[in-house]
């Protein structure tokens, strides 16, 4: 079952059990606010998946950027800031995002000669060629690249000590006071297990 | 992998997209300079245009291959975050998955319905809509993908 942003049931196609707020290794219902983690976290340490767009609507979707490409993109603009004493987290400060803006200038700069759809002018407005519905796209383009800079930098991507999610804050655990399957029980104590390990790692590289 | 658009409807398929990653366990890896190199694997970001949030129904395909070992039970939950209050939670049933294949899936997102002033907000917010996409094999979770989200594009 599932709910809408304004907390009413809605029927769906699928059995969707929704996890009841988290408790604590004490038994206590934690009062969080479910909100998005800030660090995915998987025990499949080796795995990464590879994301490669296939073929994009641009009605709907003009750009797509992988984690390493945003790093790549961050690390050129960034560069000397980088060096600076101040890293990791407080990354998110004047620095990276000056550092954002004057990468933005540059790539909205190199985007007017890196189009890869571009076509002539047509009453003096550039036009961009849609798509095809044969055409594939095998190397991940970002359309927008500096768009894809505007906003800061997710924190898992950002170097240096991470704010690890000690406070299980990715397990996005809802309040919705809705009756659940009982494999609901089952679903939240792998993904609380995953949360205690993530925490002994966390505590190993501090010794 | 194909666009169709159904103006009435308020469908359409935005895109197709191949995720590589075999849905298996593995052993840890305590490595800290592979768990960030991991976590930028496993981050995505998106740039759609503000029509985007106008559509009701959302189709995605989605290709991902498995290993040597068979998959079983293999599901995914992804929750849509906008700041702090989650939009909907989303869940897909994979099932069974035979090993050494490659496996294409297409996800149908059914949008909740947005007020305009929240549609506004994401539009005028870039990459604060953010969502979790966890895998489960068997009711593990076997990995955690994540991505956030731009509605201001083409503007």
């Amino acid at each position: 079952m599932e709910v809408d942003i304004n907390g009413e049931s809605r029927t769906t196609l699928s059995t969707l059990p929704v996890p009841l707020a988290e408790v604590s290794p004490g038994g206590r219902m934690e009062a969080e606010k479910p909100r998005c983690s800030s660090t995915p976290c998987s025990p499949m340490r080796r795995t990464v998946a590879g994301y490669q767009i296939l073929h994009m609507d641009s009605n709907y979707l003009v750009g797509f950027t992988t984690g390493e490409e945003l790093l790549k993109l961050a690390q050129k603009c960034t560069g000397s800031e980088e060096n600076k004493e101040e890293s990791g987290p407080n990354l998110r400060s004047k620095q990276v995002d000056s550092g954002l803006t004057r990468s933005s200038r540059l790539y909205k700069t190199r985007s007017r000669y890196y189009q890869p759809y571009e076509i002539p002018a047509v009453n003096g407005r550039r036009r961009r060629r849609m798509p095809s519905s044969g055409d594939k796209c095998t190397k991940a383009l970002p359309y927008e690249p500096y768009k894809a800079l505007h906003g800061p930098l997710p924190l898992c991507l950002l170097k240096g000590k991470r704010a690890h999610s000690k406070s299980l804050d990715y397990l996005n655990l809802d309040k919705m006071s809705i009756k659940e399957p009982a494999d609901t029980e089952v679903l939240q104590y792998q993904l609380q297990h995953l949360t205690l390990r993530g925490d002994r790692m966390f505590a190993r590289n501090n010794t | 992998m194909f666009c169709v658009l159904e103006q009435d409807l308020g469908q359409a398929w935005f895109g197709s997209l191949r995720v590589s990653f075999h849905p298996e366990q593995d052993e840890e890896d305590e490595d800290d300079n592979s768990e960030l190199d991991a976590s930028a694997g496993r981050f995505v970001r998106y740039q759609f245009t503000p029509a985007f949030l106008r559509l009701r129904t959302v189709g995605a395909t989605v290709e991902f291959t498995v290993g040597e070992k068979p998959v079983s039970n293999f599901r995914m939950i992804e929750r849509h975050y906008f700041r702090d209050r989650l939009l909907k939670n989303f869940d897909f049933d994979f099932g069974f998955c035979i090993p050494s294949s490659r496996n294409t899936c297409e996800h149908i997102y059914e949008f909740p319905q947005l007020s305009e002033d929240l549609i506004r907000l994401m539009v005028e917010n870039p990459y604060e809509t953010r969502s979790d996409s966890f895998y489960f094999v068997d009711n593990k979770l076997i990995m955690h993908n994540k991505a956030d989200y731009a509605y201001n594009g083409g503007q």
